[in-house]
Order: structure tokens, then sequence, then C-alpha cells
């Protein structure tokens, strides 16, 4: 018995040892600069300065219930989300169903279509305020070539319209994505519910709905929620184009933490706030994961 | 009757067109867009190439304009986007290649070894979840960690925070190139008397190095796009990236558009050659290896 015991526990060793050593580094890199900072913003957001020192309170989170700047960012974040989530998910859920063919010069287009989503964010935010500029941008230079008024088109620097551009942009850099996502989905249903559907007689609604809807749920499962992640955090792209301005028209939660820290260095209130966004994904992100799992157990 | 032959004719003539454009409506509604994706980026490049003066001309000259490169030699020569290229390049090889040597061997362990306490699969979900924190989470706290060891304004704070931020990416990635290579192989190899680690170097590392390269464009991207963090770690000349630069000169008073057109043409041209290199695991490698495209 110890005889096999001591088998056992060496025979472990020298078969955990290995992975054991090919782990380490990445979980040590990990902990220290994922999990550490994260407990490191725990503390942060339970302390206040005051004149005498730190206090060690609750306040920072406290001071978030009545903070009407905080509920505002919140409900931008959200219109942001949902709205360009829709577009997004309509437009590349159009174009994979109506482009699911045999293409020629595929290599080209999608090389093509690659591009917004490769840009960083930032020449994004560049190239659409040369765009949308008033003065000599192509959009209202292109309007205005057709007759259009466009002294009222400010877009970006316009209270009312510039969370709509804010959004339009997020939808030219995404929309690819979301396209090439679902058209590797519809490519890899196989033909044969297809001709069963024919068949029966099905009609080309009936089709769509029953047949490639349900099998091409995990492609879209998975795409809405990277984008829905991604569009919760937004940041940089309305950093270039409106600094979250004009006054407080396109603030979302992500650049209102950033001004809390970085402009008001107020780093409690800050954390305090990032952890309702990461609470927020987090609960997000679970509901995802939970339909699609109920999607593969089935 | 001559009449009612051309009719007919029209008649026929107007039905196949409309048969040719029925059938071919995918790639006018391709080329549109094409045309939709590309055309934004053309105009900055054009301001980049224009003139000030050409720059509020009306109406947009998209064609027809003389150009000149006095935008690109005033960002690179006369201003510091020189220095803020170097720092990029810098920051996203060193980065990319240390998130790739602790990464790869993470995921091999992941992928080939039968871990205790189903840990493959807890250590895998809990290491995507870390991948999860929106950014301004962890740039806070992140910010006050080395501004307490004094790597503020360093090149070496991004390269630290990058190769972790890479990490998840490059574990998903590879456990899942690991995953789609057959066993018997590193078994031969390990019947045939190689160790575990020769058969990792010898046998498995070749047979998934395009795997292993397009994860490294992956990271390299990323890295070079990368602003949040680099905006909230650095804010000096000298160790400050590209996109921040370009940010820095977005949010002045006074734009130089020409001077910023022209950083952000030169900020783009590694990332088309990088997604030309890596166009067939794109897909896979948006959705961190979840979608095989």
């Amino acid at each position: 018995m110890p005889k096999s015991r001591r088998f056992f526990s060496a025979r472990v060793k020298r078969d955990l040892l290995l992975p054991a050593l090919f782990i380490a580094p990445a979980l040590a890199v990990l902990l220290s600069l994922s999990i550490y900072p994260l407990l490191y913003s725990v503390t942060i957001s339970l302390q206040q300065q005051t004149s005498t020192g730190v206090n060690w309170t609750f306040g920072n989170f406290t001071r978030l219930v009545s903070d009407n700047f905080f509920w505002t960012a919140m409900a931008h974040t959200f219109v942001y989300a949902v709205v360009a989530l829709a577009c997004e998910f309509l437009l590349g859920l159009g174009l994979a169903l109506l482009l699911n063919k045999q293409i020629r010069g595929r290599g080209l287009f999608r090389a093509s279509l690659l591009m917004p989503m490769m840009l960083p964010t930032v020449v994004v935010g560049v190239v659409w305020r040369l765009m949308l500029n008033p003065n000599f941008g192509a959009v209202n230079g292109t309007l205005k070539q057709f007759g259009l008024d466009t002294e009222n088109l400010t877009w970006t620097a316009s209270p009312r319209l510039a969370m709509l551009s804010v959004i339009a942009v997020d939808v030219w850099q995404w929309t690819p994505f979301v396209f090439l996502v679902l058209l590797a989905g519809l490519q890899a249903i196989p033909q044969e519910p297809y001709e069963a559907a024919l068949i029966d007689g099905s009609s080309r609604w009936q089709t769509f709905r029953h047949v490639t809807l349900p099998l091409l749920k995990p492609a879209i499962l998975i795409v809405l929620l990277l984008r829905t992640m991604d569009l919760l955090r937004v940041f940089d792209q309305i950093f270039i184009l409106t600094e979250g301005g004009p006054g407080f028209a396109t603030e979302t939660i992500s650049l209102y933490i950033y001004r809390t820290a970085f402009r008001f260095f107020d780093f409690g209130y800050a954390a305090a706030m990032s952890f309702v966004l990461l609470a927020l994904t987090n609960i997000i992100s679970a509901i995802y994961i939970r339909f699609l799992q109920a999607r593969e157990t089935v | 009757m001559n009449h009612k032959d051309t009719k007919n004719t029209n008649q026929a003539s107007l039905r196949a067109l409309r048969a040719f454009v029925v059938k071919n409506l995918h790639y006018a509604v391709l080329l549109l867009a094409i045309l939709f994706a590309l055309a934004p980026v053309y105009w900055m490049l054009t301001i980049s190439f224009k003139t000030e003066v050409d720059h509020f001309a009306t109406p947009p000259p998209w064609f027809s304009f003389t150009p000149t490169l006095e935008h690109y030699y005033d960002a690179f020569v006369t201003r510091s986007f020189g220095q803020y290229l170097l720092t990029s390049a810098i920051v996203a090889v060193t980065s990319t290649a240390c998130a790739l040597v602790i990464g790869t061997l993470a995921a091999y362990a992941l992928a080939r070894f039968d871990l205790p306490w189903k840990l493959n699969r807890h250590l895998s979900l809990w290491i995507l979840s870390t991948r999860m924190f929106p950014a301004i989470v962890t740039a806070v706290p992140l910010f006050l960690m080395m501004r307490d060891v004094r790597l503020l304004n360093t090149r070496a704070s991004l390269i630290i925070v990058y190769t972790a931020f890479n990490l998840p990416f490059v574990i998903w990635m590879m456990r899942g190139f690991f995953a789609d290579l057959p066993r018997d192989l590193e078994e031969a190899a390990l019947v045939d008397g190689d160790s575990r680690i020769g058969a990792l170097v010898r046998v498995v590392l070749p047979l998934v190095s395009p795997g292993l390269a397009a994860t490294a464009v992956f990271c390299l991207i990323i890295s070079w796009n990368e602003f949040l963090f680099a905006l909230v770690l650095t804010q000096t000349d000298a160790a400050m990236t590209l996109p921040v630069g370009i940010a820095g000169r977005v949010t002045q008073y006074e734009i130089k558009w020409g001077v910023m057109s022209a950083a952000a043409t030169v900020a783009i041209v590694p990332i088309l050659v990088f997604a030309l290199a890596l166009q067939r695991y794109l897909v896979r490698g948006l959705s961190m290896g979840a979608v095989k495209g």
C-alpha cells in the first residue's frame, strides 16, 4: 500500500512537473498584471482622500447613486451599444445572406472589407474627423454637390447629430467583421437540410426561419457577444471624434471614468465606477454564454 | 410586322438585361460595400498629399490635385512622429515576442497534458476571462502601479502591459492550433525516444508554424493599434506611441490636418501588409479562435 502510493505520487510529480513549468510563466504574468490590478483597484475604490489622510469608506459607491453624470454616461453607453449592435448585425446578416455564393475575386473583396476593422481606432477617428468636417469634409462636400443644404449638418459638433455620427463610425468599422463571421458560419452549414426543406416545399422565409437561423445560431451568438463587449467599453474613436462632447452628448462610461481618473485625479471614484462597468459586462457575457451552452448540450 | 419585331427584340433584350442585373446583383452590392469601406480611407490619403489650399477647395477634389510631400516632411522630420513610430515598432515587436514564448508554452500544456481537477478547462476559461475586462478597468490601477515603480513614460511599461494583454489571445489561438494537430505525431516521436520538449520543438512547433505566424501578426496589430493604455501610461515625446502622438495633435485647438493625415497614413502601412498576409486566419483571430473561418 505505501509502496503503490509512493509510486502514484512519483508518477503524478513527473507528469505534472512539465505542464506546471509550461503554465507557470503565463500564470505569473496574468496574476500580477490582470488579477493584482483588479484587487488593487478594489482597495482604491474603498478609499477617499481627505485633508487628514486616507479614509476607508463606501463613499465612492454611494456617490454613484446620485451622480447624474454617471447615469447619463451609462444611458449613452447603452444607446450606443444597442443601436450600433442592431445596425451592424442586420447589415452584416443581410450582406452575408446575399453574398453566400461562389464569388470571383473573393480574396480581393475580403481584403478590402478588412480594411476598416484592421485600422488603428485612432486612425478611424482621424479618417472620420476629416470626412465629417463641416468645412472641408467629403460628406458635406458631396451632399452639397447634390444640391443639399449642409448649413446645419455639423455632425460631431452638433449636440443632436454627434451621437448618431459616432455610432455611424462604429457601424462603418465593424459591420465587415459581423459579415465575415456570419458568412463563415453560413458556409459551414451542410447542404442536406436545405435539400430536405426543398422537398418539403418550404418557402424561402420558412427555410430561413427553420433551417438557416437555428444552424447559424452559434456564429450569431459569438459575434453578438464579441461586439457587445467591445461596444460597452468603447473609448478610442469617441475620444478622437468628440472627446465626449459637445458638452456631454457622447460621453460614454469609459470616457467618464477616464476623465474622472486622469483629468480630476479622483482614482477612488473612477475605480468604483469601473467595477460597475465590469459587473455589467460580466452579467451580459454570462447571459450570452448560457445561451451558447444551452445550444451545445441540445 | 417590322415594328413588332423590334418591339419583341427590345423586350427580349430588356429581359436579358434584367436577368443579367439580378444574376449579378451581388457583385453590385459587393462593389458598393467595398466603395463604402475604402472611400473614407482614400479621402484621408488625399488630404495627406494635398496642399493646405486644396484641403478647403469646393467641390472636394478626390482625384485632381497637385500632390505634395510637405506634410510628411513636417510630421516626420520637423516634428517627432519619427520617434513615435520607432517607439510603436519597438513596443509591438518586443511585447509580441514575449507573449508568444510565454503563451505558446502554456497553450501546449493546456492542449496536450491531462491536468487534474479539470484544470485544462477551468484554467483556459479563467485565462479567457482576464481578456474580457474592459481596458479602462485595469488602466486606472496599472497607472498607479507603474507610477509606484517609476515606470511611467517608459517603453518598458508598455511592453509589460501589452505582453499581459496579448497573452490570453496567444494562449487561446495556439491552444486551438495544437488541438487541430493529431496526437499520433508526437506519440510517434515519444516512442522513438524523443523527450517531451524534443517532440515539441522538433515535431509540433514546425507543424503549427503557420498558426504561430498568424498569431504573431495578430499580436503585432493589436499592440500597434492599442490606444488607451498608451495614452494613460505615456505622455512624453520619448515614450509615446504613434496613436498617442496622433491623438495629441487631434485634440489641440488648432489642428494641422495634413500632418495628422500623414502620420495616420504611415500608421496604416504596416497594418495593410499584415492584414493581407493573414486574411485566411482573420475571422478565427478576431473571434479568439471561436470561429474557424
